[in-house]
């Protein structure tokens, strides 16, 4: 019904190229989240989507056809800003239904699909007065359901949530996931924040400089990250990486870390003796308890969160993350022992990249 | 008195020690203008501080025109107020969609149009004067009252666009956006948008270019020669030349003349400073 | 073709719209609007601005008219006059704007009031009023004469006969007019001064001058300095008040570069008025040149 697909899309500044041949599709239905740091083009790439920027090169197709001579109003599309953009003169029952106004279409089913949209958001108590009045949570609301009202093909939200404050995040973050398992519209939402991706999307494109890193389902990406920069994006605390040399004797495989530290590599390990490899554990996949394979560490910092323990360790001169359950006795200045299961490392080539497989 | 009472004291007496020389400063000819305007025919030459018998009788016959020279006052006065309500209209029209083509559609040019218009509001009016009265000569309207009116536009235009410009700019282009994406032509954005926001500066530029074509002299002088067609400003600058000049009525009419633009600016205050400072002052 | 928002490159930093193809021949209906939207105003600069400039500077085109101006003793004392009325009008009047601006920026209710009152010089027609003050001047039955004679005795001088005391009069009719914009000008640059540092400065045990030295003035020069540069221009063009108090006279002793063109365009010599304009682009255009330099971005 309403998919979205982007083939060899590109766009430039002038003379400066900022997406480079971007391609991949989005199922009818499905919530696709763009993440990547500040300058990746996410943003651009859904305001290519929108209409609001021109598309250099490629085509971006919505339901099967080429949008890119179609203009925004006609592309059957819904957009939340990140500044919400309501119309300040304008009530809340009057910036819902503003597009349908603008359609000239008939008053009473506009009053019909604003009360219903501000039935589902909860604003029904709002609706006669104005943004000016309005927290930022409701705010946010008021945008969303004016993008419902529409009742579009498509969603898209640029970073709708970076003005809120931390626990209103939340709640937010979990009111548009409930929202889209309810209405089921195919949703493109960007945002810089890694937690928000893996929370509510179905698929996850991760970027960087203009290009995907990788595409999959948030436990995909966490689990088997195509390169470092995906495995160190995605996951907080971030995984911890050493750069060393693959060791192996008779009946052990390991790496020899740069900085020091001999971290132990699993059987199913591949790379010969000698291979330069990155070496990658996650906080969560460490533990402290004595071992035979476990790694000598001095503690630096103790940061008890109540459920968890987040411990910053040094093994020679590597700083790194650990994260228990539990309160480990540890105390800033000891050495404490490290573990690392072995199902959970992960290994790229230190130049590239990449993961090795 | 106690030490703090002293030194409010004398502060309050520092500051009025400005305050009253302003004030006599600021109000002196507009009280004598008041004075002559009160007074009986004959009475205000005599140098008095305030008529023995002050009356309103000047103003009535100016009102009845009985005087040579207030023949057309009532002429005169309506085209004073056309003038500067058309002025008003047309300035207010062309600035509020030239803003809005260079602020919010970013046509091409725009920046190059509005730096002219800049160009024009710099350079002084009474500079543009006698070429003006060529222009207008070779145009075929001289004497006619559209002359002033454009006149007046063009002199009021640029200025005008810089204003709502600058207000236009304050408005996050997001709104443009979001008003695209729920489907908005070009014209509906302007109608149901912007203008609706844009009203408070509005108000002050279309004030500002009333009051500029109320107050002009040189050019309603140097265009419109005939008495009928002529403003009410030019007529007073006319009553100079005589020697038997009635000056008790000429006091009159001039307090007439200088009553609405003072009644004009008060009313819109708020719009006006907030709009002429903004330009000037630099955040 | 997908339309298109050009973006403010100044407002986000990295957003630039790609320049229109060269396929594109249609227009966006944004783009068309633009034109016309825009239209009319580049019609009237065109029709009332481009035509009389060209046309003025095209009458002003023969040396010889040069010439017979710096010949007219009369054009001599026009510039002498011109330079007078700036340099004193100005400073004198930037000066008190500057410490009046201190004055108005208090709060006490009388001075709200005071500054309601104050704006009117500049908000009513020139005419009325200056034709009073001329009406003041009177050397018979002026009030002013009147009131010197009452307290002592002498005839007060014939104000308006005397080309010195008739341009400074002039000046004090331009400074009447116009200090109360600009002081409202400086008002609003105090006001942007944040609070908190004259109490740091209090706490520091400042005294008034060195408050205004240190924090007031450091602030404000910049737009002191913009406001007199504009004022200068501004000043230039002041038709009215030479014309209404003086008309130039007496024997065309009082005359500015503004009042002169009038002059010779009623003794029919149109090329000598526009050469008048043309002298004095010399003296505008750098202040024009300066003043866009601060103000467009």
């Amino acid at each position: 019904m309403a998919a979205v697909s982007f083939r060899e899309v590109e766009k430039s500044f002038g003379a400066t190229k900022v997406i480079h041949g971007i391609g991949f599709d989005i199922a009818d239905g499905e919530f696709t989240v763009l993440v990547g740091p500040s300058g990746c083009g996410k943003s651009t790439l859904l305001r290519m989507l929108a209409g609001l920027e021109e598309i250099s090169g490629g085509t971006i197709a919505i339901d099967g056809h080429v949008v890119n001579d179609i203009e925004s109003k006609d592309r059957d599309i819904a957009m939340v800003f990140q500044s919400y953009a309501l119309y300040p003169h304008m009530t809340v029952a009057d910036n819902m239904g503003f597009s349908l106004r603008l359609r000239k279409a008939d008053p009473a089913l506009t009053k019909e699909r604003v009360g219903h949209a501000a039935k589902i958001l909860n604003l029904v108590p709002y609706l006669a007065r104005y943004p000016r009045e309005l927290s930022g949570g409701q705010r946010q609301r008021v945008a969303m359901g004016r993008a419902i009202v529409r009742d579009p093909k498509v969603f898209l939200f640029d970073e709708p949530l970076s003005n809120l404050d931390a626990k209103l995040r939340v709640a937010m973050r979990a009111e548009i996931k409930a929202l889209h398992q309810r209405l089921k519209t195919t949703t493109v939402y960007v945002t810089h924040d890694q937690v928000e991706a893996m929370t509510m999307a179905d698929r996850i494109v991760v970027m960087q400089d203009g290009r995907i890193e990788q595409i999959g389902t948030p436990l995909e990406l966490y689990d088997h990250p195509a390169n470092l920069f995906v495995a160190q994006f995605i996951g907080s605390p971030a995984m911890n990486v050493v750069t060393g040399t693959i060791r192996r004797s008779a009946d052990d495989a390991w790496v020899d870390a740069d900085g020091g530290g001999r971290w132990p590599l699993g059987s199913s390990a591949s790379g010969s003796d000698g291979t330069r490899v990155a070496y990658g554990v996650r906080p969560s996949d460490l533990g402290v308890a004595a071992g035979a394979r476990s790694i000598p560490a001095e503690v630096i910092v103790v940061e008890p969160t109540g459920a968890e323990t987040e411990l910053l360790v040094r093994v020679g001169t590597n700083e790194i993350v650990v994260v228990v359950h539990g309160r480990p006795s540890a105390e800033p200045g000891a050495t404490v022992p490290l573990t690392v299961d072995p199902n959970a490392i992960h290994l790229f080539d230190p130049t590239s990249g990449q993961t090795l497989s | 008195m106690s030490r703090s009472l002293w030194r409010q004291a004398s502060s309050e007496a520092k500051l009025l020690l400005i305050g009253i020389p302003v004030a006599i400063w600021t109000l002196l000819p507009i009280y004598h203008l008041v004075l002559f305007a009160l007074s009986p025919r004959g009475q205000a030459v005599t140098g008095k501080l305030w008529p023995d018998h002050p009356t309103l009788d000047n103003f009535a016959v100016v009102f009845h025109q009985e005087h040579h020279y207030l023949l057309h006052f009532w002429k005169q006065l309506w085209n004073s107020v056309l003038i500067a309500v058309a002025a008003g209209a047309i300035t207010l029209c062309i600035a509020t969609a030239a803003a809005f083509a260079i602020s919010r559609l970013r046509v091409r040019g725009g920046r190059t149009i509005m730096n002219l218009a800049l160009f024009t509001y710099f350079i002084p009016a009474a500079f543009l004067a006698v070429p003006m009265y060529k222009t207008m000569g070779n145009y075929g309207l001289l004497n006619s009252q559209w002359a002033l009116i454009l006149a007046m536009v063009t002199i009021a235009t640029p200025y005008a666009i810089w204003v709502l410009k600058q207000a236009s700019d304050k408005l996050p282009l997001e709104l443009d956006e979001a008003a695209r994406i729920d489907g908005a032509t070009p014209l509906q954005l302007f109608r149901l948008v912007y203008l609706p926001l844009m009203l408070p500066s509005m108000v002050a530029v279309g004030t500002y270019a009333l009051l500029l074509a109320w107050n002009e002299y040189l050019y309603a002088f140097l265009l419109l020669s005939d008495d009928r067609s002529t403003t009410l400003g030019v007529a007073l600058g006319s009553f100079l030349s005589a020697d038997d000049s009635p000056w008790e009525l000429l006091m009159a009419t001039g307090l007439l003349y200088a009553l609405p633009p003072a009644a004009i600016y008060y009313a819109f205050k708020r719009y006006m400073v907030s709009g002429l400072t903004a330009g000037a002052v630099k955040s | 073709m997908s339309s298109t928002l050009a973006l403010d490159s100044a407002a986000k930093p990295g957003r630039q719209s790609a320049p229109a193809g060269p396929t594109r021949r249609k227009l966006s209906p944004w783009q068309a609007w633009g034109i016309v939207l825009i239209a009319p105003y580049v019609l009237v600069f065109a029709v009332f601005v481009l035509y009389p400039v060209a046309y003025g500077l095209w009458l002003a085109r023969h040396p010889a008219s040069y010439v017979h101006l710096f010949d007219d003793p009369v054009f001599v004392r026009t510039v002498v006059n011109t330079l007078v009325f700036l340099i004193i009008g100005i400073n004198l009047k930037m000066l008190v704007a500057l410490f009046l601006s201190g004055f108005f920026v208090r709060t006490r209710w009388w001075i709200r009031w005071l500054s309601v009152l104050f704006i009117l010089p500049w908000a009513v027609p020139s005419i009325p009023t200056i034709l009073s003050l001329r009406f003041m001047l009177n050397p018979e039955w002026g009030v002013i004469n009147t009131t010197i004679f009452r307290l002592t005795g002498a005839d007060g001088p014939n104000w308006l006969n005397n080309p010195q005391l008739a341009l400074f009069l002039a000046i004090l009719v331009h400074i009447w007019k116009s200090l109360p914009f600009w002081t409202l000008i400086l008002v609003a640059g105090r006001l942007a001064i944040p609070g908190e540092m004259y109490e740091a400065a209090s706490v520091d045990g400042a005294t008034t001058w060195q408050k205004f030295r240190f924090i007031t003035w450091p602030s404000l020069q910049t737009l002191y300095l913009t406001s007199s540069i504009l004022s200068m221009i501004w000043t230039l063009g002041d038709f009215n008040s030479v014309y209404l108090l003086t008309g130039g006279g007496p024997a065309d002793q009082t005359h500015v570069l503004a009042t002169l063109g009038l002059r010779y365009l009623r003794l029919d010599l149109v090329d000598l008025s526009m050469a008048t304009v043309v002298c004095a682009l010399p003296f505008v255009l750098p202040l024009v040149y300066f003043m866009m330099k601060r103000l467009s971005r």
